[in-house]
């Protein structure tokens, strides 16, 4: 879902923390500003944020650290009706 | 205003916008769309002070508020940044010391051209309860702290669907005059272009807070101008059909003849002033058993008219606020789009009815631009 806004959908990042992963990817595909996070800089209700597996609300949540090998997976949760 | 006769009714869904296209007869109708699908589209305007331009508030579930613009009725769509949202080389600081904005956006919900004499201006109503103000056509926002900011503002509850800021009239007649409607808050009035606001609720009972007769705290659904007497003012609350004849200083409940005055929608004719339209419903299920009817007012003789002959529409039909539009033609076009998809239209006035044949997502809103009569 994300390709109508940031049309690469693997990438690699020396941002250091969460929060620097997500500048450095609204910096190179603006139109993804505000669409993973709104306006007060929170992470919006449907966007799950993995580090190596485990969801960042569980780790440190924007202030999780992160290593050169982590991986990382930004996705939707499922919403229908 | 415009200039090659086709009349479009702009449809906002569940999943998506639509343009619906007739000729001034308004007999037969093409749907294009939708633009958006899957997204909900509050409401969609267009501008009569620009030929083509339209502008549509979409609410993405998965990316949150989007606002749109297109300069060709609706054919092509460009993003535009919504208040505090504006795409800058680096995330923007919400406020000048680093805060956060006081009232991020939950969704955006009503879009309203400015005056004739301002013609890059631009009104966006959203929830919670803010009223924002372009003069660039949409690319940047100012708040209109006067109301954002009121000293009534912690006192404002929302209604079911949030904390909303769901109309916004310009008097036609004197355009330093401006209301707004917020559920659940009340109506709001200004007579100085925007700058300073007060709440215009005189008489309009509540049924739902301990003193019956607040000066605000509402729960207004919709409230319609009549275009060619302005001072007269029309709305539908939870609580009741009210009209204002003094330009809302005070409120008169007209709506208790009928069997219920409980409904969403209202809207006016330039083709028919002394006149307004509503779609009662029963406040608990937010239908009509037995069907749903369009009842108009007559100020003339103070009266109360079933439009819909013979048998109402059956089945389990409601409306959503912006759900009833009119054109500017004459005799009036009536627009009624359902929280069941249906759009239902009427090219005399209300006088008989036939349906787009299309069926649509659930509709949100319906709005026209058609030439003048």
């Amino acid at each position: 879902m994300l390709k109508e806004f940031a049309p690469k959908l693997k990438l690699s990042t020396e941002a250091a923390t969460v929060e620097g992963l997500l500048d450095d990817l609204e910096s190179r595909y603006p139109r993804l500003r505000f669409r993973l996070r709104d306006e007060t800089g929170r992470v919006r209700p449907f966007v799950r944020v993995f580090v190596n597996g485990e969801e960042i609300g569980d780790l440190a949540g924007l202030a999780t650290p992160l290593g050169a090998s982590d991986s990382i997976d930004i996705l939707h949760s499922i919403q229908g009706g | 205003m415009v200039k090659n006769g086709a009349v479009r009714v702009f449809v906002g869904t569940r999943k998506g916008g639509y343009v619906v296209e007739g000729d001034r007869r308004r007999t037969k109708w093409s749907v294009k769309g939708p633009f958006q699908p899957g997204r909900d589209v509050f409401h969609i305007a267009a501008d009569p002070r620009q030929e083509g331009a339209v502008y549509a508030a979409v609410n993405s579930g998965f990316f949150g508020p989007m606002l749109l613009r297109s300069t060709d009725w609706g054919s092509k769509w460009s993003e535009i940044p919504p208040p505090m949202m504006t795409v800058m080389a680096k995330r923007p600081k919400p406020n000048p010391d680093g805060t956060p904005p006081s009232h991020p956006i939950v969704n955006l919900w009503h879009l309203e051209p400015g005056p004739a004499n301002e013609p890059k201006s631009l009104y966006l109503g959203v929830d919670p309860a803010s009223l924002y103000r372009s003069d660039d056509r949409g690319n940047s926002w100012e708040s209109v702290t006067g109301l954002n900011e009121h000293e009534t503002r912690p006192k404002w509850n929302p209604g079911a669907g949030g904390l909303c800021l769901h109309t916004v009239l310009i008097d036609p007649s004197k355009p330093s005059r401006r209301y707004v409607g917020i559920s659940a808050a009340g109506t709001f009035k200004s007579d100085d272009g925007g700058e300073h606001w007060r709440p215009a609720n005189r008489g309009v009972k509540v049924s739902f807070l301990p003193d019956p007769d607040p000066p605000f705290g509402q729960c207004v659904h919709k409230v319609a101008l009549d275009p060619l007497r302005p001072e007269t003012v029309y709305r539908q609350d939870h609580d009741g059909i009210y009209i204002s004849r003094d330009a809302m200083e005070s409120w008169t409940r007209i709506g208790k003849p009928l069997d219920t005055d409980f409904g969403f929608v209202v809207a006016t004719a330039p083709a028919l002033p002394g006149t307004a339209f509503f779609v009662p419903l029963q406040g608990e299920s937010r239908t009509m058993k037995g069907g749903v009817q369009v009842y108009r007012w007559t100020e003339k003789d103070r009266k109360w008219t079933p439009m819909v002959k013979g048998q109402p529409w059956r089945g389990d039909i409601g409306t959503h606020r912006e759900g009833l539009a009119a054109d500017a033609l004459d005799p009036a076009g009536l627009y009624l789009g359902t929280t069941t998809g249906e759009l239902f239209f009427s090219n005399d006035a209300a006088k008989s009815w036939g349906q787009v044949p299309y069926h649509f997502p659930g509709i949100h809103s319906v709005s026209v631009a058609s030439p003048a009569a």
